[in-house]
């Protein structure tokens, strides 16, 4: 019996030398950013926030891996596409099969998330979806990809369209236009705003329904097309520099729409206050998205301590507060879990080992939950309202009733 | 909305004019592509939304600090790169590498100095030089806001920039038509050969079109956060595209040519985003493969000879 047991605790310690033999060094995570380019404004904060995580858990000497039962540091091997889809391209695949990346994670945003989707797969790579939100990315016969942090654009505009339907009519929102930037991330908002006011039979109709390029930065003849299609609600998808461009010329050509619609007040907050001050965002209608409204967490810091980390840690470096922050830093807690539980590193391990938190993680980003296809659908973006309180502007949430803690103002005054 | 985008094309179109006058300014004096010409705009626009943000300096007072601001920087940079590429054997095409070199190294630190993330100076600011000139022509107080022609209204900024691509572009015509500096930049350009055997000081003549060059494509900074939505350090390489087709389709050298190219390319892309919006920033890359097929010289083309 004493012998057994000597064996035993030998065979037990033997194995777990091997195993700590055969933990690497550090996990390395994979990632691009854009320091420059159209989608800079939306990639940095993304990528800082992963930042501030890695810095943290280094900090502590490194994430717990379950595969290795340690902690091990992390190496982040980051490269710049400057906005370029086909730079982004080549840099995906030689972080694949250069660098060899344990962990391959996308830039910001669905264009240039879009070139990793095909990349990612054809090496068998789990693709760790920051905010690549275009429907088209989640497909049943693909199983390297999962969405982090952001709904699959498919349901952003839910409860935009929720509230046009059920509460547009009584308000007299009966005529609804929509111009939108053709990119994966907003023309398929605008597919989806579409298929939801055609399937409501609520008697809203679209009278106007236009694409533009995604580089457009002059509105004013659109906004006069527009004004001419007699509209009760105007939506506008595009990204950051779409909406600053688009709100400046609403401004300037002294048009006042009874309802608008813009992604970006509610999502890049401070970005958009910044180029247009109060005047132009007041009385517009946005979502309302986590750097903005508070969810109770049970892993990682909770909205209020990360903003201040955030402000502590890159408070001076030009790069605003906003939505696409708290995206990056909801990336690493789910990295983090999944880490945490898979048994080993393999590329399938860690897709079950993140589908298994779909359902029961919430982080500052809203219940985390993922569709067969690895789509997000648990964080939502409520519809809110821009409204001046004083000296600063106030988001007020008004759909789904739930939620909402004011009532819209319609038509703007 | 024909109306309304025919007029908003002019106006639009006027203001790429200013775009493509420096450029094509330089490119008919020294036969060189200066493709750092957007970044030269970009830093123009930075320098306005710096004066308004520490100053509150109106645009309208940016725009003579840039044009003289810019065209002192341009005559040391024209010494410093222009002379050594003119004496290789091809300097048209080694432009095109020095000066991508020079945009690239611009971008970079203009990022490093304001970051990446998109800037604006507020849009009343432009309206309300507007509405101050206004009331001085009228006699009156005139109420701000947006500015009616032929019963379409449009934003008091692009009625100020159109306003001062004019004036630029007839500045530009008076210099090299009335001056006898001007009479010399048009023997450079006519021929560099016979005009340095004729005894013209080449070089200071090319160094000072080449310092007018960047003013202007700082002045056309000065309104862009007016006319193109926001500024970023990155936006230069679109706005050299643009102003490369605008000045192609006028005529390369030819500045009245630039003229013309400013108002084709700005009233077909207004009419495209009337009725083909989605296609229409193809328009500049269609208009100059269009251009380079049926008439190479562009529309203007005859006219750079005989300057």
């Amino acid at each position: 019996m004493v012998r057994l047991s000597i064996f035993a605790a030998l065979l037990a310690s033997l194995t777990a030398t091997a195993q700590a033999a055969d933990a690497p060094a550090e996990i390395k995570l994979g990632t691009l950013y854009a320091s420059a380019g159209r989608y800079a404004s939306i990639s940095l904060p993304v990528h800082y926030g992963l930042k501030l995580w890695i810095d943290q858990k280094n900090a502590e000497g490194g994430v717990y891996v379950k595969a290795f039962d340690k902690k091990i540091p992390l190496k982040l091997v980051a490269y710049d596409d400057q906005s370029s889809t086909a730079t982004a391209a080549t840099l995906y695949n030689q972080l694949i099969t250069q660098d060899k990346v344990d962990i391959l994670i996308s830039d910001s945003g669905s264009v240039l998330t879009s070139v990793a989707v095909p990349i990612a797969r054809d090496h068998k790579m789990l693709l760790i979806d920051q905010t690549g939100t275009g429907a088209t990315f989640f497909t049943p016969d693909n199983p390297y990809i999962a969405l982090m942090a952001d709904p699959v654009s498919s349901i952003w505009p839910k409860p935009l369209a929720d509230f046009l339907t059920h509460d547009g009519p009584g308000l007299g929102i009966k005529r609804v236009a929509i111009l939108y930037a053709t990119n994966d991330f907003t023309g398929t908002q605008a597919n989806a705003v579409r298929k939801f006011i055609k399937e409501s039979n609520s008697g809203v109709e679209i009278v106007y329904d236009q694409g533009v390029p995604t580089e457009t930065s002059n509105y004013t003849v659109l906004l006069n097309n527009i004004r001419a299609s007699n509209p009760d609600a105007v939506v506008h998808l595009g990204y950051a520099a779409n909406d600053i461009a688009f709100l400046r010329n609403v401004q300037d050509s002294g048009i006042k729409f009874k309802f608008l619609f813009c992604i970006y007040p509610g999502t890049e907050n401070e970005l958009l206050e910044k180029n247009l001050g109060n005047g132009p965002l007041n009385y517009v209608f946005t979502y309302v998205t986590s750097s903005q409204m508070a969810y109770p967490t049970n892993f990682g810091m909770p909205l209020k301590e990360f903003k201040e980390a955030w402000h502590k840690k890159y408070g001076d470096t030009k790069v605003e507060f906003g939505f696409n922050s708290v995206a990056g830093y909801t990336t690493a807690l789910v990295l983090e879990k999944a880490l945490a539980t898979a048994p080993s590193l393999d590329q399938l391990e860690l897709r079950k080992a993140i589908f298994a938190q779909s359902g029961t993680l919430k982080t500052l980003d809203g219940p985390f939950e993922l569709d067969p296809t690895g789509a997000q659908i648990g964080e939502i973006t409520p519809l809110g309202q821009l409204v001046l309180d004083g000296d600063h502007l106030k988001l007020v949430t008004i759909w789904p009733h739930e939620l909402a803690n004011g009532k819209p103002i319609y038509p703007r005054p | 909305m024909l109306v309304y985008s025919l007029l908003a094309g002019l106006l639009f179109g006027l203001y790429f004019s200013l775009i493509g006058l420096g450029l094509n300014l330089v490119f008919g004096v020294m036969r060189i592509v200066n493709l750092a010409h957007g970044d030269f705009l970009m830093l123009g626009a930075f320098l306005a939304f710096w004066l308004f943000t520490l100053f509150a300096l109106n645009p309208v007072g940016a725009v003579a600090i840039a044009f003289v601001g810019f065209m002192i920087i341009g005559l040391p940079l024209y010494y410093l790169l222009v002379p050594r590429l003119l004496r290789a054997r091809d300097p048209e095409m080694l432009s095109f590498i020095l000066f991508f070199g020079l945009s690239q190294v611009i971008e970079a630190v203009t990022t490093i100095a304001f970051g990446t993330s998109e800037r604006s100076i507020p849009g009343d600011q432009l309206g309300r030089a507007v509405t101050a000139i206004a009331s001085l022509f009228a006699g009156h107080p005139v109420a701000p806001g947006p500015v009616e022609l032929f019963g379409q209204t449009f934003p008091a900024a692009w009625v100020a920039s159109s306003i001062a691509s004019g004036g630029a572009v007839l500045l530009v015509y008076l210099y090299l038509y009335q001056t006898r500096l001007g009479y010399l930049t048009r023997a450079v350009m006519d021929n560099r050969d016979e005009a340095i055997a004729t005894g013209v000081d080449v070089h200071r003549v090319s160094a000072i079109a080449f310092g007018i060059g960047i003013g202007l494509a700082a002045v056309a900074g000065v309104f862009a956060p007016f006319i193109l939505g926001s500024i970023t350090p990155a936006m230069g390489g679109e706005v050299t595209i643009t102003a490369f087709a605008v000045i192609v389709i006028g005529s390369l050298g030819n500045p009245l040519g630039t003229v013309l190219g400013g108002v084709i390319y700005g009233v077909s892309y207004m009419l495209m985003q009337s009725y083909y919006s989605s296609w229409a920033n193809l328009l500049p890359y269609v208009l100059l493969v269009a251009i380079l097929l049926v008439r190479p010289s562009g529309l203007l083309g005859r006219r750079v000879r005989n300057a």
